[in-house]
């Protein structure tokens, strides 16, 4: 049954991404930061769209090629809201070429699109296509500034390992077609054996690209730190935990790892990017390649949950992702906030405090939750994802977790000590922040807040969602 | 009620943070009338305060996260109370040291008002999510006051003691979460945790592994030998006032950690611990001391008396008697008073001269009388004189253990005696001998002062000769702890 209402929003965000390519010939330039808002009222819109149809019957759609499944559509919301806060964002970013407002805004909603898909998807097909359309957005923007050096060798890097780990996965789909005859994602169509899990590590091998899971991080940091801010932003959260959500769909529920012994293996990459990441963050003097490690880190806690597999460490991951969005968000607002002024060092957070003590307490949130302090959202997350691994008795994976939690807040607190703790160069001016980039650090502030102290309607509402179709 | 004292002080910070920074008098003012309104409000607990029960008092209970059965849960007993009325106390108190503050005065009070609420929530929370939140909830606050007010090593000592603490409550963290899953139905509630049906689902293997979790935990904060390194940098790196709180109440959050959870909830891990506890008490006295006769500078002499004064304190409960667990419990308060006292003292004389040095002085009983005479009695009640607080809980402590270990009790007592050496040998270089003529235009104490220290050598005293009122308002529940 060809059931193409299921991704009615999916085709028609990427039916508006069109309409902003197109509102850009006509637009005079002058004009161009309509496009900004045009683009982020769409992503706006669609969300709105999804929320108000939360509730309908899980379907499948075209022989099980996507499904429309709560659990998907939470997915979709997070990805939306990524989208709407980092195009908010880009509209006070002053490095972005206007002429080129409407292909920017296109370019997003269109990854955006893509990572709609890609959590719908329950085909490797689809998988794969929907994960190229997001890739190849994904490289264009994040060589935007095209004076910049450093944003082209960025967006080289991350095309390259892209290529490359897209080279690996299309290799472990094409064994998974050998084992099973299929590429739908199904248990029970293909004979277990070497060949199955050897094409399960593949696959894993190339979601981990996307997810900076170590080893497989290294284009990272160069990509984050020279991609535009607000596109950094983006790529550090949306395409994470799209990639999370397909990483559940097949590692938790479809083949699930313990059944195929791959437990051993996503646990021990866990601890692995956590540590790799935590522990490189200490030695980072631009804020923008520490929240890039940072980043890394934060996806090795999310992977916990994956690796213990059970009922709660899935809603674990789904709640700390939801969690992620806004205070990872929130961080990459106040830098951008600060960096456009006097550049991405970390030097240029000195005594923040005293110019702005609004701006430097709300960073101190970001950071403490992403830390995993109480009582901010962040710990509810970890909280969640470490009682998971209590739960299944995994002791050594929530001693790796916590022991990470406590060193990361020494990097983190690198920022925190020159916001407090430095003068500033010469007299403490005033710090001018656009009124969109303050509208976005406000929403994730409420985020941190408000699912921290009262966590319990995310909770109920990640509880709801977490039923896959397989 | 219970609410309202913790969330009095959050108020306050509030009000404070959207105070405009130039407004001093209007942000003190608030800090004062928040704080205020937390101890009148533990103080008229006293009237409705029933000694003869050991159950949990005022308790205010609600759904906080219903999917895990997470709940606000608050109350009061013989053992908390008396640290909730301390932290009060202590924190108005501190707050009279903190008027001197004339730096970035808004953010000051806004972090101290928000410690206060991490610290009068840890003794009134009885579930574990709720209390370990409130016991992070302490770390922020502090590592701003130590490290923007701080010493000259201000920095370092924030991180230090951001970071030790914190490694010690995420293990507490785990133990928790292993408590919850072990028991049935899953729970944080800490009296359902200490229920006997509950309590026959942990055997002894787990006990003892969750034990250590916590201990981790409250060893970092009591702090118990070797775990202790972070105190004095960070208790002589503080603002006076700040390093008031830390002796007077943050130490004390680990030693009722250590009471309420660590023992109530896994006794049989507590039990398998003993042996360790008392060679642990033992050298926190012995080493405690030592190390203080070894420093000049008094703040870091106070600091490490600290150390042994919380050594006096795991002394007793090792000692696992009524009087032992009293003693403790009373310790706790008056190491709170009389240690509180003295960083205010020490702090006087550091504001004046810029130097804590002990050789630097001498000859100042005749020049400052009455800093002379107050310092001379808080360091008796420090150093165990009978007639003042310290001595009857010091003396509850040994008395308790003793019979349960008689040798590292006697090898305790020498501890009392390094005590009474370093205190006297600072007397001595500080206030007698030859007039050191350099601080020949130093003043006596101002009102500010005396406000601050006066209404702590008050309670020293009266602890000291009547001590029934306030091990009254303990025994039940200390009895009820032991099982009699």
């Amino acid at each position: 049954m060809l059931n193409l209402g299921l991704l009615t929003p999916d085709l028609v965000l990427a039916g508006l991404a069109l309409a902003v390519m197109l509102a850009d010939m006509v637009l005079p330039p002058s004009r161009s930061r309509w496009l900004y808002h045009l683009a982020w009222v769409s992503a706006a819109g669609v969300l709105t769209a999804i929320v108000l149809g939360l509730g309908k019957p899980a379907t499948m759609g075209m022989g099980s090629l996507w499904v429309a499944d709560s659990f998907s559509q939470f997915f979709k919301m997070t990805t939306l809201l990524a989208a709407v806060l980092c195009l908010l964002l880009s509209l006070d970013y002053k490095a972005l070429p206007a002429r080129h407002a409407g292909t920017f805004g296109a370019l997003m909603l269109f990854s955006t699109a893509g990572l709609m898909l890609l959590v719908s998807a329950s085909d490797l097909l689809l998988v794969f296509v929907s994960l190229e359309l997001v890739s190849i957005s994904s490289f264009i923007l994040a060589g935007f500034e095209r004076s910049n050096p450093k944003s082209n060798e960025g967006a080289m890097k991350y095309f390259l390992f892209g290529a490359f780990s897209s080279a690996i996965m299309v290799f472990g789909i094409s064994l998974y077609y050998g084992a099973a005859g299929t590429t739908k994602l199904a248990a029970g169509l293909a004979a277990p054996g070497p060949m199955l899990i050897l094409a399960l590590i593949l696959i894993f091998l190339g979601f981990g690209f996307k997810a900076s899971l170590a080893p497989m991080h290294f284009w990272v940091p160069d990509a984050y730190e020279g991609a535009p801010t607000p596109v950094t932003t983006f790529l550090s959260v949306a395409p994470k935990l799209a990639t999370f959500a397909v990483l559940m769909r097949v590692y938790g529920t479809v083949f699930p790892s313990a059944q195929y012994e791959l437990q051993a293996l996503v646990a021990l990459i866990a601890s692995l990017t956590m540590t790799v990441g935590n522990f490189t963050a200490f030695f980072q003097d631009d804020a923008k390649r520490l929240l890039a490690y940072s980043s890394i880190a934060q996806a090795g806690y999310l992977l916990i949950g994956l690796a213990v597999g059970t009922p709660l460490g899935l809603e674990g991951v789904m709640m700390y992702a939801f969690v992620y969005v806004a205070m990872n968000i929130g961080a990459f607002a106040v830098i951008q906030a600060v960096g456009e002024e006097g550049g991405y060092g970390l030097d240029a957070f000195d005594g923040l405090s005293k110019r702005s003590l609004g701006l430097a307490l709300t960073m101190t949130f970001f950071l403490l939750s992403l830390a995993g302090i109480p009582p901010l959202a962040g710990f509810m997350g970890k909280l969640y994802i470490f009682a998971s691994a209590v739960e299944a008795g995994r002791w050594w994976l929530a001693v790796v977790g916590v022991v990470n939690s406590v060193a990361s807040v020494y990097f983190y607190f690198r920022i925190v000590h020159r916001m407090f703790f430095r003068g500033t160069r010469g007299e403490p001016a005033g710090l001018r922040v656009g009124p969109h980039v303050y509208g976005a650090i406000a929403v994730a502030v409420a985020g941190v807040l408000f699912f921290g102290i009262p966590p319990e309607p995310l909770i109920a509402g990640v509880r709801a969602s977490a039923h896959l179709l397989p | 009620m219970l609410s309202l004292i913790v969330w009095s002080p959050l108020v306050g910070a509030l009000i404070v943070l959207m105070t405009p920074k130039e407004k001093v008098r209007a942000i003190q003012t608030v800090s004062f009338v928040a704080a205020g309104v937390a101890l009148a409000a533990s103080l008229t607990l006293l009237l409705n305060f029933d000694r003869g029960s050991a159950a949990m008092q005022f308790v205010e209970r609600w759904m906080w996260i219903p999917s895990l059965n997470v709940q606000y849960l608050l109350g009061i007993d013989g053992l908390s109370y008396p640290l909730v009325l301390l932290t009060a106390f202590m924190s108005v108190i501190a707050l009279v040291g903190s008027l001197g503050i004339k730096e970035r005065v808004k953010e000051y009070f806004f972090w101290f008002l928000l410690l206060e609420v991490g610290m009068l929530g840890v003794f009134a929370a009885l579930d574990l999510v709720l209390f370990y939140v409130f016991w992070e909830l302490t770390l922020v606050p502090m590592y701003f006051l130590i490290g923007v007010w701080g010493g000259p090593k201000k920095e370092f000592a924030a991180i230090k003691f951001f970071l030790y603490t914190l490694s010690g409550s995420v293990f507490m963290l785990l133990s928790i979460l292993a408590l919850y899953f072990k028991s049935a139905p899953h729970t944080f509630d800490m009296l359902e945790l200490m229920k006997p049906g509950v309590q026959s689902l942990f055997d002894p293997r787990f006990q003892i592994l969750a034990f250590l979790g916590l201990y981790f935990g409250m060893a970092i904060k009591i702090p118990a030998f070797p775990f202790h390194t972070w105190l004095p940098l960070a208790h002589v790196e503080a603002p006076t006032p700040i390093s008031v709180i830390l002796a007077a109440v943050l130490l004390k959050m680990g030693v009722y950690g250590l009471l309420r959870i660590a023992y109530g909830i896994t006794p049989l891990g507590f039990a398998w611990f003993l042996p360790a506890l008392i060679v642990i008490a033992v050298i926190n006295i012995v080493y405690g001391a030592l190390c203080a006769m070894a420093q000049t500078d008094m703040k870091k002499m106070v600091a490490y008396s600290s150390v042994n004064h919380m050594g006096y304190c795991l002394l007793g409960i090792a000692g696992m008697s009524a009087t032992g667990f009293s003693g403790a419990a009373f310790q706790m308060v008056n190491h709170g008073i009389i240690t509180g006292a003295l960083f205010l003292l020490v702090g006087v004389i550091y504001d004046r001269a810029h130097t804590r040095d002990v050789s630097a002085f001498g000859g100042l009983a005749l020049k400052l009388p009455v800093y002379s005479g107050l310092m001379a009695m808080t360091c008796f009640a420090s150093l165990g004189l009978p007639g003042l607080a310290g001595f009857i809980s010091e003396f509850m402590c040994f008395l308790g253990a003793f019979s349960a270990w008689p040798w590292p009790t006697a090898i305790s007592v020498v501890g009392i005696i390094a005590t009474a050496a370093f205190f006297l040998r600072m007397m001595q270089k500080v206030f007698l001998g030859a007039f050191n003529e350099k601080w020949a235009g130093m003043e006596d104490m101002t009102a500010r002062e005396l406000i601050s220290v006066m209404p702590l050598a008050v309670v020293t005293v009266w602890f000291g000769i009547a001590p029934k009122w306030p091990l009254d308002l303990m025994n039940k529940t200390i009895e009820h702890m032991l099982g009699k």
